[in-house]
């Protein structure tokens, strides 16, 4: 056929002692979505971090357009016409929508012999440019205004400004709406049918199988897999991906008991948690189901009224929720770990004071608890000592877990509890939680990803505009589209 | 394995500088190794490694203290005129007690109403020293009738060794103790690490963060007591340039200036790196101005020091 738009062949990639590539090879056709999939730590980002420039490959080549690269530097890969889309939204949050999407390469003219920037050419580039991914904002807003899925079609505006021949999205859907998603997918088929060849780094297994032409699976640094579309399934994937089948989580035998945390003020978005009781929130962003959790944990501004085992409390700080049994997952990891300490320092921090005897702490205490919940909870590998920063986003995860059940909460709140994390270490995760409410914990969680929700909760409400809008019960099977007609998507 | 080594050796590389520096000048000069010479260094890095204990507070902690130096000063004015007045334990309590309120004042405006501590710091080195100039109106206190006693502690020895140097080493073992033993210290290093996740784990990180600047105003305090004895009176000009040896000292002892990392005694290695180096080159009769020249690039290098490590 004819030649790829861009090729990796031969990749072998070492980081130390640890082969991150071994003979990896890779392409893609022009008007091609090419998937990769893998689990965490399978090499996906070192292959996409080769392609873009950021690593150089020990052995092996990069090709665009059958031409063979060598790459120095990130800018190398752009010029030769290949464009990332990292997680992390490379825009400058102060500067306008026209500013940063004309940052490399500013519309000039001459005046008096002085090149200065030309503000309305500028203007009018972006609204073209934008107008072609059927957005239209306004030039002169500050991309910080924005929200993310409105910045990243900026940041894809600004890839496709320059000649670009791949376009590598890293994980794009991790923190859009089921509505967002829609748009971007329908943006990714028109580019697709103007011929830019296309890479896709998800975990979202069901979006590969119903978006991707190829997929490729990595597993330890290896191609395991390369099929075609139509002959591969979700479950395929995760077997390839894994090396065994899917784990299915155990039941929830228990009904729930009394009532551990409940809103004390009558509000729309007024929760109640009960014991042994997994309740799921779900809503486009700007529902509210941020501000519910961030209520319950005392973030709200002027603090909340709630009731703990029947009494009254007032949550103004984290540290009163703490100390009326209440931990928190913050949705970023970055919020929920101090990456350059210990995972020991990470797992003992909420629970210093318990485990200091006569002004010091209990070395031996602090040990044995560390090593009890590393074990408990599989978190890999099984060193204490090691800053959290060098664990995979699935055991950074478990860490932050292990935080609250160091702890001892009673209740457990949940935000995006999976996002970013592999399958795996997803299974655990839920069979995790599962654990804790079934030994009397109460737990709410946000999650914009349905499917985990209706396997982790036994509840589900529904919030659009800060007011509960309905509420589904897990068990009794549930009806998807009265689901979306609930949060309005 | 291989691993753990390099990481152990990375964690050395103060020390191994140090002794580095102690073997060459060593070599280019008998008069390095001579007793004298040994104390004098020992004496001169115990009032610089008090600072730079404080300063380790407060850079583990996230922050940073450009104050310390004018602190010296005024602690070291208020505690001769106190002394001359009420005696030795008024006198040191009163620059002690100097010194936290300074660190108060600093802590209060940099964690309370979150001003940059960079701005803040540099503003209180400025109206700090401006303070000891109106305080003293500019000439030297207490030049003839300090108590004998304080003058002894600036000059005589205990046990072979000079009281100077016993402030030093108290502080550190019972700083170091605080700083990893006791929850308190574990706060410190989780809010400088990661403000953020640290108050969503239950810590109060404005308070720890005002207490590392009243340990480090404290600590200065203490600092400019030390000073004051050793040189038997209050110098409304003594002090400058103090925090930028410290900072630096902290920061060659491998602390990030990104807060979180950090440990007391390798500051004081640190230290120990900034005299070693000023004493080498005075010895080696380098030219005063080359000297400056030198601490600076030397203050650069571990700066870039910090970064490549960061980046790996």
């Amino acid at each position: 056929m004819s030649t790829p738009a861009a090729s990796a062949s031969g990749i072998i990639k070492n980081f130390g002692a640890t082969r991150a590539l071994d003979h990896v090879d890779f392409d893609v056709m022009p008007g091609e979505i090419h998937a990769l999939v893998g689990e965490n730590g399978a090499g996906k980002s070192t292959l996409v971090r080769v392609l873009s420039g950021l690593h150089r490959p020990d052995r092996g080549g990069v090709a665009v357009d059958g031409r063979v690269c060598h790459f120095n530097s990130p800018h190398d890969a752009i010029v030769a016409g290949i464009a990332t889309i990292p997680q992390e939204l490379r825009l400058v949050p102060a500067l306008s929508v026209a500013e940063n999407l004309t940052l490399d390469d500013p519309p000039v003219r001459r005046r008096l012999g002085v090149a200065t920037i030309d503000r309305a050419a500028m203007r009018d580039e972006a609204r073209v440019a934008l107008a072609e991914l059927e957005f239209t904002p306004d030039p002169d807003a500050r991309v910080d205004q924005l929200n993310f899925a409105e910045r990243q079609l900026v940041a894809i505006a600004k890839a496709l400004r320059r000649k670009c021949r791949l376009l590598i999205l890293d994980e794009p859907t991790a923190a859009l709406e089921t509505r967002e998603i829609e748009r971007l997918f329908a943006l990714l088929a028109r580019m697709k049918r103007q011929g830019t060849a296309m890479i896709y780094v998800s975990h979202r297994l069901d979006e590969v199988v119903a978006l991707a032409d190829r997929c490729t699976v990595l597993r330890d640094g290896q191609v395991v897999a390369t099929s075609r579309r139509g002959s591969f399934a979700v479950r395929d994937l995760v077997q390839a991906m894994t090396g065994r089948a899917e784990a299915q989580i155990g039941d929830r035998g228990k009904a729930p008991g009394e009532t551990v945390l409940e809103d004390a003020d009558e509000r729309a978005d007024a929760m109640r948690l009960r014991a042994n009781e997994i309740v799921g929130l779900v809503g486009l962003l700007g529902s509210g189901t941020g501000r519910v959790l961030r209520r319950l944990y005392g973030l709200a501004a002027g603090g909340a009224n709630v009731r703990v085992s029947g009494e009254a409390r007032r949550l103004a700080l984290p540290i009163d929720a703490i100390r009326a049994g209440i931990g928190m997952v913050p949705g970023e990891r970055r919020l929920g770990l101090v990456m350059n300490l210990s995972v020991r320092d990470n797992i003992l921090l909420p629970s210093l004071d318990r485990l200091t005897r006569g002004g010091s702490l209990d070395r031996n205490a602090c040990d044995r608890l560390v090593a009890d919940l590393m074990a408990s909870l599989d978190v890999r590998p099984r060193n204490a000592a090691l800053p959290v920063r060098a664990l995979s986003g699935g055991n950074q995860q478990k860490v932050i877990l292990a935080k609250w059940l160091a702890l001892e909460v009673g209740v457990l709140l949940l935000q995006e509890p999976t996002q970013g994390v592999d399958i795996v270490a997803k299974a655990q995760i839920h069979a995790l939680i599962h654990k804790f409410a079934n030994r009397g914990g109460a737990v709410l969680a946000s999650s914009s990803d349905l499917t985990e929700l209706t396997r982790l909760c036994d509840s589900i409400c529904a919030l659009r505009q800060q007011k509960i809008t309905a509420r589904f019960e897990v068990e009794q099977g549930f009806d998807e589209k009265r689901l979306h007609a609930a949060i309005g998507g | 394995m291989t691993m753990a080594k390099r990481f152990n050796l990375a964690g050395q590389i103060p020390l191994i500088t140090l002794v580095a520096l102690c073997a060459v000048t060593a070599l280019l000069t008998d008069r390095f190794l001579s007793p004298l010479n040994l104390t004098n260094i020992l004496v001169q890095s115990s009032i610089m490694a008090v600072i730079a204990i404080g300063m380790t507070f407060v850079i583990v902690g996230g922050g940073f203290d450009l104050s310390v130096g004018s602190t010296v000063a005024l602690a070291g004015c208020i505690a001769a005129m106190t002394m001359v007045k009420f005696g030795i334990a008024a006198g040191v309590l009163a620059g002690i007690a100097t010194g936290a309120l300074v660190g108060l004042a600093n802590g209060l405006i940099i964690a309370k109403l979150g001003v940059n501590p960079f701005i803040t710091t540099l503003g209180t080195m400025v109206l700090v020293r401006g303070l000891v100039f109106l305080v003293t109106g500019g000439a030297p206190v207490g030049d003839d009738g300090m108590p004998s006693a304080f003058i002894a502690f600036g000059s005589e020895r205990l046990l072979g060794v000079h009281y100077l140097v016993w402030v030093p080493a108290v502080l550190l073992l019972v700083l170091s103790w605080v700083m990893h033993w006791t929850p308190y210290g574990r706060r410190i290093y989780a809010t400088g690490g990661n403000r953020e996740a640290a108050y969503l784990s239950g810590v109060q990180v404005e308070r720890i963060i005002a207490s590392t600047y009243i340990w480090c105003g404290a600590l200065a305090g203490v600092a400019g007591v030390m000073l004051a004895a050793r040189l038997q009176s209050g110098q409304p000009t003594s002090g400058e340039f103090y925090e930028l040896t410290a900072i630096a000292a902290v920061v060659l002892g491998g602390a990030s200036l990104q807060g979180g990392e950090g440990t007391l005694y390798k500051s004081i290695i640190g230290v120990f790196i900034m005299i070693v180096l000023g004493n080498s080159l005075n010895l080696l009769n380098v030219d005063s101005y080359w000297q400056r020249v030198a601490i600076g690039a030397v203050i650069i290098a571990a700066a870039a020091a910090d970064r490549l490590r960061s980046r790996r």
